[in-house]
């Protein structure tokens, strides 16, 4: 029914005599031969190939991110699909049926399935989501289709933040944001070739109007706890999760994100002596170290000596469900930790548990004792089993080699087997945070080789081997994980504990004395516990060149940096509802509780529709300037006696004013006359000016 | 259900005012969430409730975020409509069962506005809504083909003009009734029936010679009067004097289409018919009268003799 319509294309073939008018439609197919189609030049495109390459830049932009914990299969379907997308569009060929896409939806489940072992979960989760996505753009027809991919791309830049919440994560993910807006609003611009500068602005100047709500909505939005349990898997970020399996890890990532910040309410203790204690590791299946349950019956029968060490622990959300205290934080009343809102208690294995994960930010106070006491003092062989057990089968060298020990010191206590293995360790091993993996691709005898072979490693490498060690020759050992140290220099006061401060020790228990602290890694990289240097891996390239020309700059900027970022921490990524309060308490509120929070919110949101109905409202009544001056002069005019129309212009209104008052009348209709010329004549004016209106009502009154 | 539905909607549109100019102002454009806004509210959702399980501040941020954006985007899309002024220029006559192109004039008074689609109220389906772009401060038109089903008077339709633009997550629309009347002449019959003779009381020998339409005998001097289509443009060209084709018949014959000598069975045929001829005599450069029960135009010829022919014939009774 359109004119705008094209032509309707010719009916019948081509004719093969090279008609110009047949070419357009036979072109694709001689293209369609051509791996890498002729690029036209970016100006050139058709505006929908154009639009497809640029939706499929925003979406490998999106992507990007994740290719790191993709597995490969994904990565290369990812890739292959783009590419051949953007070949399609740049040829201007046909898209595949739906048939081939059903296919390849399917085998990416199955392999999905293969990978992940499940299809739910976070990594299966993210990996399906990349697939339909990608898959998707293979389906670009219609503006639903279109949607489809803006909406599966807003979800893929959420999933981003799972793995990390950086800055630079967050920068990225903005220019994403943009772009898929920008994609958004180019889809809806159906006339033309509109330039993507338009479009990207128009999507930029809806985030910039949108922000003040993104704010307001930010810090007022009520935080809550999360709703239900959220699949573990996404947690472990360190070796705090409750399990340990050594030789799996080829290089320490680090992450120098803070895990929490404390404050000392006295003296600093030496930092070598500060071990916050997370989850004891004591069953072992030859792969991996779970925590033994439920520690029987016994208590922790601490006991402590000496003066107490009062701290106060900023800890941020941490999403586990326990405590990292300074050993040994008791659990009576004045030491323990006070806490409001989430319960906590001691294991028995010394370790503090709270009753769900840690998701807000906790601030406490609490009092250790450095030097202290703990377990079983005398020999109970029912409750010490557990820790000397070791599964049949894994790492025989090592076994074989402790018996040779065990077998050349016959009358040597535990204190002395725990100095003769830590001698070998000290001599001939090497401590480095780039191990390589170990064991068999299944992980087992990861100790063999680590023990008798390679001999360089990190802290769960020492701490587990010595604890198998110990324990083949019948001392009970068991690891414990958590914190060491603190960073060297305080901020505000306060000192950070990184989350590159996770550590992993050994406990052996001695008759007479307990559990006693054994930490392997320190004989080997004493540095590593004495200066409690976090762990630091090889400067990269740049910042060596950097350091190599000026030390002062890169320290510098290393300050601004961390300084930014932790900026960035406080005030968006820890951000909680402690902060919320805080808020309200300083606007005026007496203990603010998350009512308020929202009632507030109601308000601010409610004042803003109520502004916008109120500009609604007054802009309803706006008229055209120039209508309302009319109107007021012909209100004056008919009080001088003459009629007037409303549709009458300036100069009809001249003319009645010289028929109605005669000569009297001229001064007025020349201003009349003046009028008509502002309005339309040559020298027309924008806006009517306030001049004129005096002067005619000079004129009027006369 | 649809029946109240319909109902509903005639009654709303019979409160409309009927006008050629239409300006769009808070009043008149309307504004709802179209399914991809519904949707978009629930991705919304489903992304607060992953920020909340997972804990995670960037997830609030980019949720809130997109909130915002959608939300300012209703206020964009109201407003690309909002202060628009739509013209419909007096529309063209056509013959009934043929498109004809009404031209609608959009002019925005301030800013650049896209995707601004325009339509019938009642079609069956948006897929032949024409969208334009109006340049700020400038109009542009949109081209709507109007099918008259047959001859007679035609109210234009209730036309919707709506715009989904920038993010498609909103609706806005306005609901215009044209006061615009649009003329449809009987549609010609096809293939047509061969001209009458002249009658026979006119009859010199040169009459039989004619009732063919094209042949041309020679050439003379352009004479006033003269149809556009009758000047031999390539003579002309060379000469420089306008020089028009001659054809016996149009100097000698004086036809009259006539209602008793149309022969087909039922009114509206009769009228194609005579429509047909009309076409045909125009073609021929014959001139032509037309003599209807109870209407008669003396003979004549040129376009504003054969438009006048067909308006008779549209609008006979």
């Amino acid at each position: 029914m359109s004119a705008d319509l094209a032509p309707p294309r010719r009916a019948g073939p081509p004719q093969a005599s090279g008609d110009p008018l047949g070419g357009p439609a036979d072109v694709p197919d001689r293209r369609g031969l051509d791996i890498i189609p002729r690029w036209p030049g970016w100006s050139h495109l058709p505006r929908d190939a154009r639009d497809v390459l640029f939706l499929l830049a925003v979406i490998a932009w999106t992507i990007a991110p994740h290719f790191a914990h993709l597995p490969a299969w994904c990565l290369g379907l990812t890739v292959g699909v783009v590419l051949w997308r953007a070949r399609l569009a740049v040829a201007n060929a046909a898209l595949p049926g739906r048939w081939p896409l059903i296919a390849v939806l399917l085998a990416a489940m199955v392999l999905t399935f293969w990978t992940h072992r499940t299809l739910l979960g976070k990594d299966a989760g993210i990996t399906m989501l990349v697939v339909l996505m990608v898959l998707k753009t293979l389906e670009l027809r219609a503006r639903r289709d279109a949607l489809v991919v803006f909406f599966l791309g807003f979800f893929i830049v959420l999933t981003n933040f799972l793995y990390a919440q950086t800055l630079a994560v967050a920068a990225m993910m903005l220019v994403s944001v943009w772009g898929l807006l920008t994609a958004l609003v180019l889809a809806h611009m159906p006339v033309g070739r509109p330039p993507l500068a338009r479009a990207g602005a128009v999507a930029a100047r809806a985030a910039a109007l949108g922000a003040p709500i993104m704010v307001v909505l930010f810090v007022l939005f009520p935080r809550i706890a999360p709703l239900w349990a959220v699949p573990q898997d996404t947690l472990a970020k360190t070796g705090l999760s409750g399990s340990l399996r050594m030789g799996g890890i080829a290089e320490v990532a680090l992450d120098e994100s803070v895990a929490f910040r404390v404050r000392f309410d006295g003296p600093k203790p030496d930092s070598q002596r500060l071990y916050w204690r997370g989850p004891a590791l004591g069953r072992f299946d030859g792969v991996e170290w779970q925590r033994v349950e439920s520690p029987t019956g016994r208590g922790a029968e601490l006991e402590v000596r000496g003066q107490p060490t009062p701290y106060e622990i900023t800890l941020e959300p941490s999403r586990l469900p326990l405590l990292p205290l300074l050993e040994a934080t008791p659990a009576t009343r004045g030491d323990a930790p006070t806490l409001a809102g989430i319960r906590a208690s001691l294991r028995s294995d010394l370790q503090w548990m709270t009753a769900r994960p840690v998701t807000e930010r906790l601030r406490f106070s609490a009092r250790a004792y450095l030097d202290h006491r703990h377990g079983p003092r005398r020999d109970d062989s029912f409750y010490l089993r557990e820790y000397t057990d070791l599964p049949p089968g894994y790492n025989p060298r090592t076994l074989e080699w402790a018996d040779a020990l065990r077998r050349r010191l016959p009358e040597a206590t535990s204190e002395q087997l725990v100095e003769a293995v830590m001698s070998t360790i000290r001599s001939g091993f090497t401590y480095t945070l780039t191990p390589g993996t170990y064991g068999d691709d299944e992980g087992r005898h990861a100790i063999d080789e680590f023990w008798l072979d390679r001999k360089q490693g990190f802290c769960e490498h020492f701490s587990t081997a010595f604890v198998v060690v110990m324990r083949a020759m019948d001392v009970p050992a068991r690891i414990v994980t958590g914190y060491q140290g603190i960073d060297n220099e305080p901020q505000d006061g306060w000192y950070l504990v990184r989350n590159s401060h996770a550590h992993a020790w050994a406990e052996v228990w001695i008759d007479g004395r307990g559990w006693v602290r054994v930490d392997p890694t320190a004989a080997v990289a004493p540095e590593r516990v004495i200066q409690s240097r976090a762990l630091r891996p090889q400067q990269g390239a740049v910042a060596s060149a950097i350091e190599a020309v000026n030390p002062r700059l890169l320290a510098q900027l290393r300050a601004g940096w961390e300084r930014f970022n932790n900026q960035w921490n406080q005030w968006v990524l820890n951000y909680s509802r402690s902060e919320q309060f805080d808020l309200l308490e300083r606007l005026g509120w007496r203990s603010p509780d998350w009512t308020d929070l929202a009632k507030l919110l109601v308000v601010l949101l409610s004042t803003g529709a109520l502004a916008g109905a109120a500009w609604a409202w007054w802009d309803r009544h706006r008229q055209d300037p120039w209508q309302r001056l009319l109107r007021r002069v012909r209100k004056q005019l008919e009080v001088l006696g003459i009629e007037t129309a409303p549709s009458d212009a300036p100069r009809a209104l001249a003319a009645r004013a010289r028929r109605a008052l005669g000569p009297n009348g001229e001064a007025l209709a020349q201003q009349l006359d003046a009028l008509d010329a502002l309005r339309y004549g040559r020298a027309a004016i924008a806006r009517p000016s306030r001049a004129w209106w005096r002067a005619f009502a000079a004129a009027a009154s006369r | 259900v649809i029946s109240l539905r319909q109902r509903l909607r005639a009654w709303f549109e019979s409160r409309l005012p009927r006008t050629d100019t239409w300006t769009l102002t808070q009043r008149n454009v309307y504004i709802v969430p179209t399914r991809a806004g519904f949707m978009f509210a629930l991705v919304l959702l489903v992304m607060l409730l992953a920020a909340i399980n997972y804990q995670l501040n960037l997830g609030y941020v980019l949720t809130f975020l997109l909130a915002g954006a959608g939300f300012v985007s209703m206020h964009m899309t109201h407003n690309t409509l909002r202060g628009m002024t739509l013209h419909l220029k007096p529309p063209p006559s056509g013959f009934a069962g043929e498109a004809l192109m009404m031209e609608i004039v959009l002019a925005s008074p301030k800013r650049l506005l896209h995707g601004v689609g325009v339509g019938f109220e009642h079609a069956a389906d948006r897929s032949h809504d024409v969208f334009v772009d109006v340049p700020g401060g400038g109009q542009s038109v949109a081209h709507l083909a109007l099918v008259p089903p047959h001859r007679g008077w035609h109210e234009v339709p209730t036309l919707r003009i709506e715009t989904r633009y920038p993010l498609g997550l909103f609706r806005a629309w306005t609901v215009w009734r044209p006061a615009s009347r649009a003329l449809a002449w009987p549609a010609p019959e096809r293939p047509a029936a061969p001209l009458p003779a002249a009658p026979a009381s006119a009859g010199d020998s040169a009459a039989t010679r004619a009732s063919d339409s094209g042949e041309f005998d020679g050439v003379r001097a352009y004479r006033r009067g003269d149809a556009l289509k009758r000047i031999v443009w390539k003579k002309t060209a060379k000469g420089g004097d306008l020089v028009s084709r001659d054809h016996t018949a149009s100097v000698q014959r004086e036809l009259w289409l006539d209602w008793q000598h149309a022969h087909a069975t039922g009114t509206e045929p009769r009228l194609s018919r005579l429509a047909a001829w009309v076409l045909a005599a125009d073609a021929a450069g014959i001139a032509h009268g037309l003599r209807l029960p109870g209407v008669e135009l003396s003979p004549g010829s040129g376009t504003a003799h054969r438009r006048a022919s067909l308006d008779a014939l549209a609008t006979w009774s």
